[in-house]
């Protein structure tokens, strides 16, 4: 009997140790690549998060044009850097591949968090794109619209609090940008996440607050969005005005995911991952489970390029930004 | 009203379907066994399932999520109680008692009584979900920065409630916990703070590792530092696990303030399980008529801590489905499963999709008899792991113990950091310090600080802030009089203890000397 128990006991530790196993050996490949074995998409984010959602929609319908089991594996920890340290110096055998959250992987290199640099990576393609937004309480009479929250700022220099999702995160980015550029200071309320930032709108501590447009998604009845942070307005928001058009802070700002590998890795990978991405993104089974988040797929050109202006943009936000 | 009777009886109908209650068991199943692994966390399993439910019917999909939940917070009792190794933080409180009573070879009644209230308390908070959601939410949008803070100082009051005989030792053990609770980056600048120049520290010490190197591992030490035997030799096995009738009577008033309890706490996005399974653990005491079982294996207290876990789940549903803000990462799983099936948080929940809503509700109450029918299967046959000799446990626990803390980010420094805090367990209960204590602390250290930081900025530095609302108030009057009843009581137990055992306190004494002699 004992015996017994004690073979049960040792069985339940199999069963973790596989839990958290995974992973598959590979071969070099000559000409065209294919992947010979299950490939490894690195999400440095917790399973559940923000990033882990979008990430798993994409591993499932990627199944079919990658012709191999996507297996995404969730190296959480050090805001990011952990996982993406391990992506780095993963084998650019092409089985391993990841997620590059942009701004907060160029944040990390500013902190110090980790020892990669942009040029440990080689762009594949890009996978969401979220531009931020500034809004308020639907309910808050005072703000009728951005000039007047502007005003209101100007007229009571210091006194507005805003909740971002983080000391130094991309939403603090996007409200320093914006007050910055319309001239007023403000109180900043570093929440741990997006949900608390939104709750700390809900519940009266902040007064405005910068999301992404997603972040609000199926919430858009609690919220009045004031202005987005885009060179043109967005399609779906027609009546929302964009920074820029009110004379404020100018640029495209918020968030992109793109899909990397190891900067080891040859051209052949890059190629074929890219072709099978973008298969997917454009099959409409894909395009159905995705309709809550904002996917854009850049060619591979384009997503590295994006990953330097976001490096270049996280370096030059120095103490003139953060203390102006 | 009629026509909401009407709905939620349609929904029971709907849910009651043959692949609703396969799915219900299923879940359910999965959940406990994620759950009492220590590493695989509730939001981990219902992450991984999440895309399974793409293809099922929304009410479907969301009851196999909420079955994995609810599965999940029960299951980390089970490890709890047989070996010490909380499968989740949120039954650390559970282990402080649940422990005691299998090594006195009651593990079958503790595995019954965690599995019966955690059923009361999921069955309870059901009835706040039906009937109270949209008010209780707006709890949820009175507690701010200033709130929270006090909440965490209310938490930490329960240092004096666990500590046993010395306050000075619980209130070192805690004071260490906050200490170790600042590593990392700090929550308002972003400045890094003793982290040693390792990114890992970055989020700070992750309180899971902590635990299972506090409870788990250093368990494990004392348990080898022993002269290792069978332990099936060593004490009587009881194979009685149902309570009896007055046993039931006796954790009835338990569960329903742990319920109370918990479905508060689950209200509160970032407050957690944790933190319910210990306000839960501690009111158990501070109201039980047999104090004096506390720390040898009370049923009151396995009852007070394991229902309010279980509460959590149905509160902090409340705030998801009505606000659109998950307090924690499941039920932001469970969110994104509500969104990606075209369905949006807030009042349409309640008017448009009510149909598929209260389906959902009614899967959850259905879900909560399959997690008793369950357990109660299960019980018999993990109790029995509890007559296994020290020298099969300990290197199984051991191999658990470094897998556990290994799954969690898959990175070997999680290994060294569960060891680490294994030895610094080992060496706090030589000398009577209380580990779990730490653990409090360092889950309530974080929120504390970050609470009280962010009340101060926002009022530009005036601590008035901190007295300014109604929740504030009621929140210190409860710590002042956490902080003070466990004083006032045990005055009053020794002076009662005095009276009663005047004449044999000499004999005793000798015995005892006798004894150590």
């Amino acid at each position: 009997m004992k015996k017994f128990l004690a073979l049960i006991l040792a069985l339940c530790m199999v069963f973790a140790l596989c839990a958290c196993g995974g992973g598959g050996s590979a071969k070099p490949a000559d000409g065209p690549f294919a992947p010979d074995g299950p490939v490894t998409l690195i999400v440095a984010y917790k399973a559940g998060s923000g990033t882990d959602g979008p990430a798993r929609i994409l591993a499932q319908y990627a199944e079919k044009y990658i012709g191999q089991t996507v297996v995404v594996e969730n190296v959480d920890g050090g805001s990011g850097s952990i996982g993406w340290s391990q992506l780095a110096a993963a084998d650019p055998d092409g089985m391993t591949i990841g997620v590059m959250n942009l701004p907060n992987f160029n944040s990390s290199i500013v902190k110090e968090l980790g020892t990669y640099t942009t040029a440990d990576f080689k762009a594949i393609c890009n996978h969401v794109t979220e531009t931020s937004i500034v809004i308020v309480r639907a309910d808050d009479d005072r703000f009728p619209d951005l000039n007047t929250l502007v005003e209101y700022g100007k007229a009571n220099d210091g006194q507005l609090k805003a909740s971002t999702n983080g000391a130094q995160a991309s939403n603090h980015i996007g409200a320093q940008a914006f007050a910055k550029s319309a001239g007023f200071h403000y109180i900043d309320i570093p929440q741990g996440g997006t949900a608390d930032q939104l709750l700390s709108l809900r519940n009266k501590e902040s007064d405005f607050t910068v999301v992404k447009l997603g972040d609000i998604s199926g919430q858009e009845s609690a919220y009045k969005v004031l202005g987005i942070f885009a060179t043109e307005r967005d399609a779906r928001w027609p009546e929302v005005p964009t920074l820029g058009e009110l004379g404020y802070y100018d640029q495209w700002l918020g968030a992109s995911r793109a899909i990397v590998a190891p900067a080891g890795v040859s051209d052949e990978v890059i190629q074929f991952y890219e072709e099978a991405l973008k298969k997917t993104m454009e099959d409409p089974e894909y395009i159905a489970a995705a309709a809550s988040f904002d996917t854009n797929f850049l060619d591979h050109t384009a997503t590295a390029a994006l990953i330097e202006q976001q490096q270049s943009f996280a370096e030059s936000l120095g103490d003139d930004f953060w203390n102006y | 009203m009629l026509e909401t009777l009407g709905l939620m009886g349609a929904g029971f109908i709907n849910a009651l379907t043959p692949i609703n209650l396969l799915m219900m068991a299923a879940g359910v199943a999965l959940g406990i066994i994620i759950g009492c692994m220590p590493g695989l966390s509730a939001a981990m399993g219902v992450a991984l399932m999440l895309p399974l439910t793409f293809t099922m019917k929304a009410e479907t999909g969301l009851i196999v999520l909420g079955a994995i939940y609810c599965g999940a917070i029960f299951g980390g009792s089970i490890s709890a109680i047989l070996i010490h190794t909380p499968g989740t933080p949120a039954s650390a409180a559970t282990a402080i008692e649940g422990y005691q009573m299998t090594l006195q070879g009651k593990a079958g009644k503790a595995l019954f009584t965690a599995c019966y209230s955690s059923f009361w308390g999921g069955l309870l908070s059901c009835i706040s979900l039906y009937f109270f959601a949209p008010l209780l939410a707006q709890l949820t949008l009175k507690f701010r920065s200033a709130e929270y803070f006090w909440l965490s100082i209310f938490g930490l009051t329960i240092i004096a409630g666990v500590s046993g005989k010395s306050i000075v030792k619980g209130l070192i053990s805690g004071a260490l916990g906050l200490l170790i609770s600042t590593i990392g980056l700090d929550p308002v600048t972003g400045a890094k703070r003793v982290m040693f120049g390792q990114a890992y520290f970055a989020e700070g010490i992750n309180t899971t590792c902590a635990l299972i190197g506090l409870f788990s591992m250093s368990q494990v030490f004392i348990l080898a530092e022993k002269k290792i035997k069978a332990r099936a030799q060593a004490t009587k096995f009881s194979d009685k696990m149902s309570l009896t009738r007055d046993e039931r009577k006796m954790i009835r008033p338990t569960i329903l303030r742990s319920w109370v309890i918990g479905n508060i706490i689950g209200l509160l996005p970032g407050a957690g399980a944790a933190i319910a399974c210990f306000l839960g653990y501690n009111t158990s005491k501070s109201f039980s008529k047999h104090k004096e079982q506390f720390g040898k294996g009370s049923i009151e207290g396995v009852a007070g801590s394991e229902a309010a876990n279980n509460a959590v789940t149905g509160g902090s549903l409340i705030p998801t489905l009505t606000l659109g803000i998950p307090g924690e990462s499941v039920t932001a799983v469970l969110m994104g499963g509500l969104i990606i099936q075209g369905l949006a948080p807030g009042p349409e929940l309640f008017g448009k999709y009510a149909p598929m809503t209260y389906t959902f509700f009614a899967g959850f109450v259905l879900v909560q008899f399959f997690m008793l029918g369950i357990g109660l299967l299960g019980c018999r046959g993990f109790a029995q792991i509890s007559r296994l000799s020290d020298a099969i446990l300990i290197p199984c626990v051991t191999v658990l113990c470094c897998v556990g803390s290994y799954a969690i980010h898959k990175n070997i420094l999680d290994i060294v950091v569960m060891m680490t805090f294994g030895v610094l367990g080992y060496f706090m209960r030589k000398l009577d310090l209380n580990t779990a204590a730490v653990v409090l602390a360092l889950i309530l250290g974080p929120i504390g600080e970050k609470g009280l930081r962010n009340a101060l900025k926002s009022s530009g530095g005036n601590p008035a802030i901190l007295f300014s609302s109604v929740v504030s108030w009621v929140l210190i009057a409860l710590c002042i009089v956490g902080i003070l009843s466990p004083m006032f009581m045990s005055k009053l137990e020794k002076k009662a203890e005095k009276e009663a055992t005047a004449g044999t306190a000499e004999d005793i004494e000798k015995l005892t000397e006798e004894d150590s002699v």
